[in-house]
């Protein structure tokens, strides 16, 4: 029984990290309608950014690795917004265009990053030792903290989305993109923040979960498939519904992997989504596009 | 007389798909063939002769992709998975069950055409880009499902070794004997190519595909069965993709999860992307400039897929309509001047 509670605990902690994986999906989407297929790659990027700061060149300790890491990971973002996706907006099939470009851009990361660093696993130590015991149920305290860091921060969007001017803007656009640009909403810096952010929360994911599941230049493929199950089920582009599912998806993942094993792992996540793409094809909280 | 055709919507439509300059184009078409096949005759070296046979057999893999991603509009990612398929039944088959390669690759097309219409059937319940990611998720997953595979046959990660050579009536056709494969492969690649193109693409099912890529609602209002077309769309391009994964594993002998891997996958992409989509013979010409691109890239083997990946990006952002793009912008600019 008490493993039982565990590995629901476990779940949960890793869902709450899947979920900083998912918003960013689920926001940008919700924004621009842009699938971006380049998250997993991003997600890669932020692991390997903290790496070099803390362990590889530069012995930064993590918190201050993070700091630095945040307005990269930034950066980045806006570039990549600007200088890839901006220019296809106006083509007539931008949306198979936006695909292609995406996935292009994840497979240029991965290789740039395999190029820079090789193609070995790397890993960042966990900046906190030891576990908790109580009543029998034992739990890391890293997975205490990846949860509370990545609760604080869903939280901290959440409020960024309801109670500032910004977030009110990026929810317009989510909205109707015509009716925000009309009463003067500027679109494009509404992309250009929500894709930032975006790539900021991904990256912080990438770091968090470091220690847990070691870096390696493809190793974002298998957040990037999690991360889509849970917005799908979610409902694409409505951040509470990934939050919800991220949850349940989190959990559901702990106990397949307790009962038949990690290989399971990934094909189980396929299922979940024919499953739920079965059962409710549009998510928990999604509205179909018309 | 542009004018005219315009006011005329059913002269329009004739004059590219149906009947209309088909004899002409189909005449075009194999005296092509016919000059590649000289080709392989005159080239003596069988490296050039390996290179072109890649070409054709890619040719397949891209047309059947148009087919479904450039003609019917459905964003399916999952084209290397009926390839997979193909290369691993076609494998399998000959290995443990003995049947005759050219058997075991028509089986592997009827697999691929049955993986299809699995693939099919979620897809036809999802729009747009959840298309894209349920396939690209089906990609991604199949690799470990591969490797679990292991138990029945399919060889993990190494992978199936000694694919029986291809026997034509009693002539074993070995890897080394690259001209004899050079025509097969043409041979293989001309008649899928020429199927896809010119006698699905050109009929009522191209027609369908598309109507509903241009204009679903309306494709359905004047009775276009969006489901059965979006279906079909499936299964066709899954069983000639199964067809060119039969004839690469007979050719190289050699199957492995490698074929689901990021290469496999930016070559297609840039295919597509050099080519442009739904424009033949866009696409087709993508096959040729990439796959020999790719191979004089090969002296900088670090960067390669690093430049691919650039690629696919600068190609789509400055050539959204790839090569059959550059073509009918000065056709269109002949028309106004």
């Amino acid at each position: 029984m008490t493993q039982m509670i565990e590995i629901l605990l476990s779940g949960i902690t890793q869902g709450a990290v899947y979920c900083l994986i998912a918003i960013g999906l689920s926001l940008v989407y919700g924004a621009s309608r842009i699938l971006n297929f380049a998250h997993g790659s991003l997600y890669t990027l932020g692991g390997y950014i903290a790496w070099f700061l803390v362990v590889g060149y530069l012995d930064l300790p993590l918190w201050l690795g993070i700091l630095v890491a945040i307005p990269v990971l930034a950066a980045s973002g806006l570039v990549i917004e600007r200088v890839i996706i901006r220019p296809l907006r106006s083509s007539p099939n931008w949306k198979v265009n936006t695909i292609m470009v995406t996935l292009g851009l994840a497979f240029i990361i991965e290789n740039g990053l395999q190029l820079v660093f090789g193609p070995g696993t790397k890993t960042i130590p966990a900046f906190a030792e030891g576990v908790v015991t109580l009543g029998g149920i034992t739990l890391s305290w890293y997975k205490i903290w990846i949860f509370a860091i990545s609760l604080s921060l869903v939280g901290a969007l959440e409020f960024f989305l309801t109670h500032t001017r910004y977030g009110q803007a990026v929810r317009a656009v989510s909205q109707d993109m015509q009716g925000a640009s009309q009463v003067g909403i500027n679109v494009n810096q509404v992309f250009a923040l929500t894709f930032a952010l975006s790539v900021v929360l991904t990256g912080i994911a990438g770091i968090l979960l470091a220690p847990v599941f070691l870096i390696s230049p493809l190793g974002g493929w298998g957040p990037f498939l999690k991360a889509f199950v849970i917005v799908v089920l979610g409902g694409l582009g409505s951040t509470k519904g990934a939050f919800v599912a991220a949850f349940i998806l989190g959990v559901l993942e702990a106990y397949i992997i307790f009962f038949l094993g990690s290989n399971w792992a990934m094909p189980a996540w396929l299922v979940m989504l024919i499953v739920v793409l079965m059962i409710r094809p549009k998510g928990l909280f999604g509205v179909w596009e018309s | 007389m542009k004018t005219s055709r315009q006011d005329d919507p059913t002269q329009l439509i004739s004059s590219v798909f149906t009947g209309r300059g088909l004899l002409r184009d189909s005449v075009i078409y194999w005296i092509v063939v016919a000059g590649l096949a000289l080709l392989g005759a005159l080239i003596g070296d069988n490296y050039i002769r390996h290179v072109f046979i890649l070409v054709f057999i890619w040719c397949i893999v891209i047309a059947s992709w148009d087919l479904i991603l450039g003609y019917a509009g459905i964003f399916n990612y999952a084209q290397l998975v009926f390839f997979a398929v193909g290369a691993y039944s076609s494998a399998m088959l000959s290995i443990y069950a003995g049947f005759t390669p050219l058997l075991s690759i028509a089986c592997a097309a009827i697999f691929g055409g049955a993986v299809g219409a699995l693939i099919a059937i979620p897809s036809l319940r999802l729009k747009g880009e959840y298309v894209a990611l349920f396939t690209f998720a089906v990609h991604l997953a199949l690799p470990p499902v591969i490797q679990q595979g292991k138990a029945i046959g399919m060889g993990g990660h190494t992978g199936l070794l000694g694919v029986p050579w291809l026997n034509l009536f009693g002539y074993q056709v070995s890897t080394i004997d690259k001209l004899t494969w050079f025509w097969v492969s043409l041979a293989f690649g001309a008649v899928c190519v020429y199927v896809i193109y010119f006698v699905v693409l050109r009929g009522r099912m191209g027609l369908a595909f598309v109507a509903m890529r241009d204009a679903g609602t309306f494709a359905q209002s004047i009775g276009v069965n969006e489901n059965k077309y979006k279906f079909l769309a499936f299964v066709v391009s899954a069983v000639f993709t199964a067809i060119a994964g039969g004839i690469y594993a007979h050719y190289t002998t050699v199957v492995t999860p490698k074929i689901l891997g990021t290469e496999f996958f930016l070559m297609a992409m840039v295919m597509i992307a050099v080519g442009g989509m739904g424009r033949f013979p866009g696409a087709i010409l993508g096959v040729f400039v990439v796959v020999i691109g790719n191979e004089l890239l090969r002296s900088f083997d670090d960067y390669r897929l690093l430049l691919l990946g650039v690629a696919v990006v600068v190609l789509v952002i400055f050539f959204p309509n790839g090569l059959a793009g550059l073509t009918r912008r000065r056709r269109a600019d002949g028309d106004r001047a």
